[in-house]
């Protein structure tokens, strides 16, 4: 069996195999060979021993992936192929980093620009709130202000493009 | 002594009030905003009620609510633990006027000491040593750019009545002073509705160390020895201990003494803080006074063996200290990491969301004051503490290698806490040799990611979920375009 998990940036090809013992298996990842024992404790947490080290990690599933606890360290492992499905899915408008939207469910405090505006890549545009913390979000590129999608104290989310740029197109000479 | 006592706040800090006072036979009565319906101090309170709207100013922060809420349970007293109106005058006046009785100090030495101008004038008429700075604040911008070019850079901008990093800048050159005045102005007009500045001489490579003292209605003041809390990001604490790993005997006598006169001076009464700045050459200065209990409160109770809620209850109620100072002694060390529920690989950026799995850490010298549990949801509108952990040693050393146990045993996941990053702050050279500085964190740990030691072992853990989970056949999972481990596997027995 075959797998194509992605932990970060870093995507990795994984063979299984399995042995004659079920609760024993090898796994294949890069260059490395792993001999796995592995005890299902409960729906949460597994007792393995990699390679000869045991570890208690615990796990739980969402839709953004498989979160993983060990070691004093969390995971977000990914189904690569399953991305890959999704994104396909969802066309190109999943690609959008470029749009100034707040990173987690925020509130507007201030609006730093005006629609028609010029603003450089970097120049902060509207100041949004979450957890006592406020955060700036910054044009991504040069260029002018189209439209401002948000007002003062509304509530907004990942998204939710707060003001949309027209770029600057570059002009010869 | 009180029967019974409203807690105004929410969170780690509420349930652990509600602890000593279940111990001291008070019953609790929590508030709690909509978000916090299912929230652990509601749960944990003998009675509930509710302040309507999530928004804090709505709810926590509302003066009028809480002291209703107060008069229609009967309480007598009003603990405001840390935050929210722990330091407003307005609340404490307010709870007299209601005939209720303020767990902290009177709401003239909170005006005074809030005002950090104020407190500066009161301490340097003590003869407590100060940062050389502005001895009142201005909103005027033209005024404070002259101070800072009269006091040479870099220089420290910090809101006349701020508090917790909010309204405070570090500046290093004249070009950017003007948008800094700016945005702390306007962050500390909406933090604490009074933007004026002041501005003090910034130390290099300074460590905070505070006192924390006690003081009875009769006059009496006591310190409980000192904090060291320099690791800080955002001018936020994130890891306090005691005894400071630079501290001698004549230090602590002489800095203690210092804090007992700024308490005195003040007029303080109940549990405070006065915070210094220590440097190089072991000159200390006043950096404030926070006129409530601190979040790092419990490493002085693990080493001294009081209860510092319950003494605050004892001097509300009017009862003298049960203590001198030559009666005060230390045994040991603790350490307090501050957990929350922010992404450290993302500037510290918020991650509220639902608590999936929470295990918390326990064993030999661990204390967790926490204010979740699996299954709550850390809400967006607040503080993002989550809890803090304290682990007590008979050295600094037994107890940072009893944090770094406790620490990888806790295991939370749903949200992005800040363990894995307090994990290695432990495990780092310059913090085991007591190297402290409040620039720790800049100078260290700067652009900070979680070591990917363990991403395989991850990897691995996938795979044996996804092949022996119990609730796989009904989470639908077909679309894998993959073959089941059912039909792989063969014999297959859970």
């Amino acid at each position: 069996m075959k797998y194509r998990l992605k932990v970060g940036e870093e995507t990795s090809e994984i063979e299984v195999l399995s042995t004659e013992n079920p609760q024993r298996l090898r796994i294949k990842m890069a260059d490395k060979d792993f001999d796995v024992t592995f005890q299902r404790v409960s729906e949460d947490c597994l007792w393995m021993v990699v390679d000869g080290k045991a570890t208690k990690a615990f796990v739980t599933t969402t839709t953004a992936g498989t979160h993983v606890f060990l070691a004093g360290c969390s995971y977000l492992v990914q189904d690569a192929d399953r991305i890959a499905v999704r994104t396909a899915r969802r066309g190109l408008h999943d690609e959008t980093p470029k749009d100034v939207t707040p990173p987690m469910p925020s509130v507007v405090v201030r609006i730093l620009v005006s629609e028609g505006a010029p603003v450089k890549k970097g120049q902060g545009l509207i100041v949004v709130t979450a957890m006592k913390m406020e955060t700036t979000l910054a044009a991504p590129y040069d260029g002018k202000v189209k439209k401002i999608n948000a007002s003062i104290n509304q509530k907004v989310a990942p998204g939710d493009v707060l003001v949309e740029i027209e770029e600057e197109v570059l002009k010869n000479g | 002594m009180f029967k019974k006592v409203l807690i105004a706040n929410r969170g780690e800090i509420a349930v652990r009030i509600m602890r000593t006072c279940r111990e001291m036979g008070l019953r609790t009565v929590a508030v709690y905003s909509e978000v916090d319906t299912r929230a652990l101090h509601v749960l944990e309170a003998d009675e509930a009620v509710s302040l309507g709207e999530s928004e804090p100013s709505e709810s926590y922060l509302h003066i009028g609510k809480i002291i209703e809420a107060a008069k229609s349970t009967r309480s007598e007293a009003i603990h405001p633990g840390y935050g929210f109106l722990a330091e407003n005058p307005s609340f404490a006046d307010a709870c007299e006027d209601s005939g209720l009785t303020f767990v902290g100090p009177p709401a003239s030495v909170i005006r005074d000491l809030g005002n950090k101008a104020m407190a500066r004038r009161i301490m340097t008429s003590a003869g407590v040593p100060v940062i050389p700075g502005m001895m009142e604040a201005t909103e005027d911008l033209e005024r404070l750019l002259q101070e800072a070019t009269r006091m040479g850079y870099p220089v420290l901008v910090k809101a006349v009545a701020g508090g917790g990093g909010k309204g405070m800048r570090v500046v290093s050159e004249s070009e950017a002073m003007r948008e800094a005045c700016l945005s702390a102005m306007s962050e500390a007009q909406k933090a604490f509705g009074d933007g004026s500045l002041y501005i003090e001489k910034h130390l290099q490579t300074p460590r905070h160390v505070e006192f924390q003292i006690l003081a009875d209605r009769q006059g009496h003041v006591v310190h409980l020895f000192e904090r060291e809390c320099s690791i800080q990001r955002r001018h936020q604490k994130i890891i306090e201990e005691t005894p400071s790993p630079v501290m001698t005997p004549s230090l602590r006598e002489a800095m203690g003494r210092a804090a007992v006169s700024a308490a005195k001076a003040a007029g303080y009464v109940n549990a405070g803080t006065v915070e210094f700045l220590l440097d190089r050459s072991g000159q200390f200065y006043f950096l404030e006074v926070n006129t409530r209990l601190q979040v790092e409160h419990p490493v002085t109770e693990m080493t001294t063996g009081l209860d510092l809620v319950r003494e605050q209850f004892h001097i509300a109620a009017g009862d003298p200290l049960r203590f001198l100072q030559e009666e005060l002694f230390q045994r040991g060390h603790a350490i307090e990491c501050r957990v929350y529920a922010e992404d450290p690989e993302n500037s510290f950026f918020p991650s509220p969301g639902a608590v999936l799995l929470h295990r918390e850490p326990a064993g030999p010298g661990i204390r967790n004051d926490c204010g979740i549990y699996e299954g709550v949801g850390v809400p967006v509108e607040y503080d993002p503490i989550i809890g803090k952990v304290i682990a007590y040693g008979e050295t600094r050393e037994a107890s940072r290698r009893r944090m770094i146990r406790a620490l990888e045993n806790y295991a939370v996941l749903g949200i992005r806490t800040t363990i894995p990053y307090l994990i290695d702050i432990l495990k780092s050279p310059e913090f085991a040799a007591g190297d402290l500085s409040t620039d720790f964190i800049e100078r260290h740990f700067q652009g900070w990611r979680q070591s990917a030691e363990y991403a395989d072992a991850a990897k691995i853990v996938h795979i044996l979920h996804d092949l022996s989970s119990p609730a796989k056949a009904s989470t639908g999972q077909e679309a894998h375009g993959r073959p089941t481990p059912w039909e792989t596997l063969g014999d297959w027995r859970l």
